[in-house]
């Protein structure tokens, strides 16, 4: 057993594994407590987050906050968290869109207990996917976080609710079904006696050959999940059939959890299929971007328009990690932080608007901005990130992204940037059309979105206004893990 | 150590079924004494089984071996039995006259189990095999209903006798091409002789007999019927204890023909394929629960052959494992079933509808145990697989294991049309929460922490089975 100090990454987990307890223990009834004891327990885990997010030494490389204890010693299985520059920003995204998604859903009334449940064993997974260091504990998160989601869907969403869930999950599941093969293909080509990303990754490990085939099981595999073109018709019906809070946390964490898997466990253990599949990659990503965009131009569902959108925007994330730069890895990762918390606003804007209107489609809307100024106002913010307006967290890390793979794709990064402007004119025509013109009478008399409800919207706006005025906080910390990490490849 | 300390746990089943013997013979039906009694003996049987961990040795003239592998075997038949006794406190789905003979029949072919996984000798091997499936034709027969249970008995002997007649041509051809009539002598011998056809031959048929207990395509279609005919106890037994004998002489064979094991290795690679998509597929298309398991466990048996088929010690540790794991995950399933179909009656994946508030507790048992069983972690099932996709690869099955993968992505879709019942479909009719007793529910929690807690930290039965496994190579 081996404690840096004070186990902070174990202390988030326990903390949603304690708030999980507390609410399977209360009765159903007491739907008020039930709130208040998950608000306080996300509130909980998002202090923490912000407390490792800060005491990060980013001069120090390496790992940080390590904690591990030996578990299955037979097989070479042990407890290994840890933070790097590459995971903490996820940490902190993943505390931040977990509290303000409690705060989101306190109007909800159906089965209040079960879906908190649900929800904090789906944060528990996320939280441990991003810390572990441990194959087989990363496997084993990946899932506790997916398989809440069917009934998450199934039972509190909306539009084709339950055709969404199952598609989600079985696509889900379907890349689960390569990553496990490959994490113990893997594990068996180095010996069979670790499962430690740390002793894996050194050179030498692992055959070319070997790499090349991990790699590509391994990309397909998280690239699922993290909405690769062509897999990721799960995406936009599984946003749109999701309840607010789970959209957010599907769209904002879940999908950086595939292209988070991709960076820690297939571009860290198999640099030489990196560099083979590289091409590939870049490919699928562009087609992914310029799809992304224009699939979304021909939408009516508000949710639908963010859900491909979302296919666009991570397929940047995978540009950027395609592009074997410090610059590319640095945007990548800077961008799935930025677009978490955009898409967290859109749909926590957009599942306001939808609470009182009961209608997500844009030609219903129109005018709202008259009615709903606020809620109207979270949604443009949130638009205006994606676009990649400056002074806002997404433009940074497209910016990135696009130097890097303008010096190495330069056809890929024209075509990128060509389907970015188009879909940005677009979105501005879906946010004229949705919000501004003539008033829709029947909508008059709704109330915009009061003070206690709009703190989580004014909590993700402010960070996307800081984190684009202020970029360098968190590329200073992804920097410290980006540059050893190229440095080190042979 | 003296032969009837060895022969403890098997005698003490023995007097147990002698017990019920006399049972049958008293003329006034008692359920309540006859489930009381049962369910004592059968305690009893799980502390002799673990009383007997330890013990190594042999019996009969060298035909009857007890070390690790087989003592650990007997634990979970001695569990399976408890268990299933435990599902038997409302035993509706068979007349009160019958309990005694019910009971009876459950204790036997638990014995007969229980000498299988010890048996070295062919025809030791062959004559428990056929003690347990005799006394299996008849427990199915035994139920209320009595048009479908004879339906199935009479499929299941038909398809029974039909795979002991190849078994026993295995046998007959493998005795003339090797002369070798136990075990350790076959593994001696097969090495030189593996090549010979007489003898790749005569030892697949032999497993026949074997794949039909364990419902291995081909010898699989007598499962949906039987699962369905039989009164849902003795379902639960087929589906759980019944398997583990197989499972266990399944892999001794397998260890002894390990050297000469290629040709067996790519037919078994060939059969866990097959048993695997077929049952599978054919799961998605049933509306009956017990049908449903039917064609799940032909799934789960493909899989258990995947670590039979690896041939090195890690692949059987996982094999004894998995087999762990799937009697607490089926019985599981069997648990909630025998609770929701009060009245001893079939009951449809449908009639699951608002399990979830009639009992949260039950729907939360299913959940977890169908997400085990289709291998989703962090449980037991989970695990399990973990550990046979582990050795299979080691072995450089991967291309297998990639199947194998797919296979239980399709599965998830009808175990999540169950889950969608118990959690998302609401009765036509609102029927009243359900009236659990409280022995049910402790039951029920401690069945779901098990499965969670050992999923998680799996270390000690790793141990156990790695243990078990390496005894069995001795």
């Amino acid at each position: 057993m081996e404690f840096s100090n004070f186990p902070y990454l174990t202390a988030i987990l326990l903390s949603c594994v304690f708030g999980l307890l507390i609410i399977l223990f209360l009765p159903d009834e007491k739907k008020q407590a039930i709130k208040q004891i998950s608000a306080v327990f996300s509130g909980l885990t998002l202090v923490l987050s912000l407390v490792v997010f800060c005491t990060y030494d980013t001069g120090r490389a390496g790992l940080q906050f390590a904690e591990r204890v030996t578990w299955v010693p037979s097989l070479g299985i042990s407890y290994f968290n840890a933070a790097d520059g590459f995971s903490l920003p996820m940490i902190l995204l993943t505390g931040i869109v977990f509290f303000t998604g409690v705060l989101t859903m306190r109007e909800l009334e159906l089965r209040v207990k079960e879906f908190y449940a649900l929800y904090f064993l789906l944060v528990t997974g996320v939280f441990g996917l991003f810390m572990s260091f441990d194959l087989f504990f990363i496997f084993i998160w990946y899932d506790v976080s997916l398989f809440p989601m069917y009934l998450l869907i199934a039972v509190w969403g909306s539009t084709r609710k339950e055709y969404g869930a199952m598609k989600l999950t079985l696509y889900l599941l379907a890349g689960s079904a390569l990553i496990l093969p490959a994490i113990i293909y893997l594990h068996v080509a180095a010996g069979g006696t670790s499962f430690d990303i740390t002793a894996l990754m050194r050179p030498g490990t692992f055959s070319p050959f070997q790499q090349k085939l991990a790699f590509l099981l391994l990309f397909i595999g998280f690239g699922i999940l993290a909405g690769v073109w062509p897999f990721h018709t799960w995406s936009p019906v599984g946003h749109v059939a999701a309840p607010t809070a789970v959209s957010m946390v599907h769209a904002g964490v879940l999908m950086k959890i595939g292209a988070f898997g991709v960076l820690r466990v297939a571009i860290f253990l198999c640099p030489e299929g990196w560099k083979f599949w590289a091409p590939l990659m870049a490919t699928l990503a562009v087609i992914g971007i310029v799809y992304g965009a224009l699939a979304a131009l021909s939408q009516t569902d508000l949710k639908f328009v963010v859900g491909y959108s979302s296919v666009s925007h991570m397929g940047i994330v995978g540009l950027g990690l395609s592009t074997l730069t410090v610059d590319g890895l640095n945007g990548a990762v800077f961008q799935m932080f930025a677009h978490g918390i955009m898409t967290a606003l859109f749909f926590s804007a957009i599942g306001y608007i939808y609470d009182r209107t009961h209608t997500k489609m844009i030609p219903e809307l129109g005018g709202l901005s008259r009615v709903m100024p606020k809620a109207s106002g979270y949604f443009i913010l949130a638009a205006l990130t994606g676009i990649g307006v400056p002074c806002l967290a997404s433009f940074w890390g497209e910016l990135v992204v696009f130097i890097a793979a303008f010096k190495t794709y330069p056809v890929a990064g024209v075509s990128a940037v060509g389907a970015l402007v188009i879909g940005a004119l677009f979105m501005l025509r879906v946010v004229q059309r949705a919000f501004y013109g003539p008033m829709q009478a029947k909508f008059a008399h709704l109330a915009d979105i009061p003070f206690h409800l709009g703190i989580p919207r004014m909590i993700l706006a402010a960070v996307i206004v800081f984190f684009g005025l202020f970029p360098s906080v968190l590329f200073d910390v992804i920097d410290s893990a980006a540059v050893p990490f190229m440095r080190g490849l042979p | 150590m003296n032969g009837w300390a060895l022969f403890g746990p098997e005698l003490f089943v023995f007097g147990a079924a002698l017990v019920f013997l006399a049972l049958c013979l008293v003329k006034s039906p008692s359920p309540r004494r006859d489930f009381m009694v049962a369910l004592s003996l059968a305690a009893l049987v799980v502390v002799a089984g673990l009383a007997a961990l330890k013990a190594q040795g042999t019996l009969f003239a060298e035909a009857y071996r007890v070390d690790l592998f087989s003592q650990v075997f007997k634990v979970l038949l001695a569990l399976g039995l408890f268990l299933v006794i435990c599902l038997c406190s409302r035993l509706n789905g068979v007349e009160a006259r019958h309990h005694p003979e019910f009971y009876l029949l459950l204790f036997i072919c638990t014995l007969a189990m229980m000498l299988l996984s010890s048996a070295v000798h062919l025809l030791s091997i062959y004559i428990a095999l056929e003690l347990s499936s005799y006394s299996l034709y008849v427990l199915v027969s035994l139920r209320r209903a009595r048009q479908m249970a004879m339906e199935a008995s009479l499929k299941f002997f038909l398809v029974g006798i039909t795979a002991s007649a190849v078994m026993l041509l295995g046998l007959a051809l493998l005795y003339g091409a090797t002369g070798a009539v136990t075990v350790h002598e076959l593994a001696r011998i097969l090495p030189g002789a593996a090549d010979r056809p007489l003898v790749q031959v005569g030892l697949m048929l032999t497993l026949c007999g074997f794949f039909f207990k364990l419902a291995v395509f081909p010898f699989h279609v007598w499962a949906p019927d039987v699962y369905q005919g039989a009164a849902h106890p003795a379902t639960a037994f087929i589906a759980t204890a019944s398997k583990i004998g197989a499972v266990a002489v399944l892999v001794r064979l397998a260890a002894a023909s390990e050297e000469s094991g290629t040709y067996l290795a790519h037919a078994l690679v060939a059969l866990s394929i097959l048993s695997m998509t077929v049952g599978n597929l054919a799961a998605i298309a049933q509306k009956d629960l017990k049908r449903m398991f039917a064609y799940s466990s032909i799934a789960q048996a493909g899989y258990v052959l995947i670590g039979i088929l690896s041939m090195s010690p890690d692949g059987y540790a996982a094999a004894i494992f998995y087999c762990l794991a799937l009697l607490v995950m089926k019985f599981t399933g069997f648990l909630v079933l025998v609770a929701v179909a009060f009245d001893g009656a079939n009951i449809e994946i449908a009639e699951l509808a608002g399990l979830h508030r009639r009992s949260p507790l039950l729907a939360m048992a299913l959940m977890t145990s169908l997400f085990s069983l289709a291998g989703i972690p962090p449980t037991i099932g989970f695990t399990g697989k973990f550990l046979i996709f582990n050795a299979a690869i080691a072995q450089g099955h991967l291309p297998l294991v990639l199947i194998a993968m797919v296979n239980v992505v399709i599965s998830l879709y009808y175990y999540l049309m169950v889950v969608k019942a118990a959690y998302l479909l609401e009765p036509a009719l609102d029927p009243p929460p359900m009236q659990l007793p409280a022995a049910v529910n402790v039951l029920a929690v401690a069945l779901v922490a098990f499965m969670v807690v050992f999923g998680v930290y799996p270390q000690a039965f790793i141990e156990m089975a790695r243990f078990a496994a390496a005894a069995l190579l001795k």
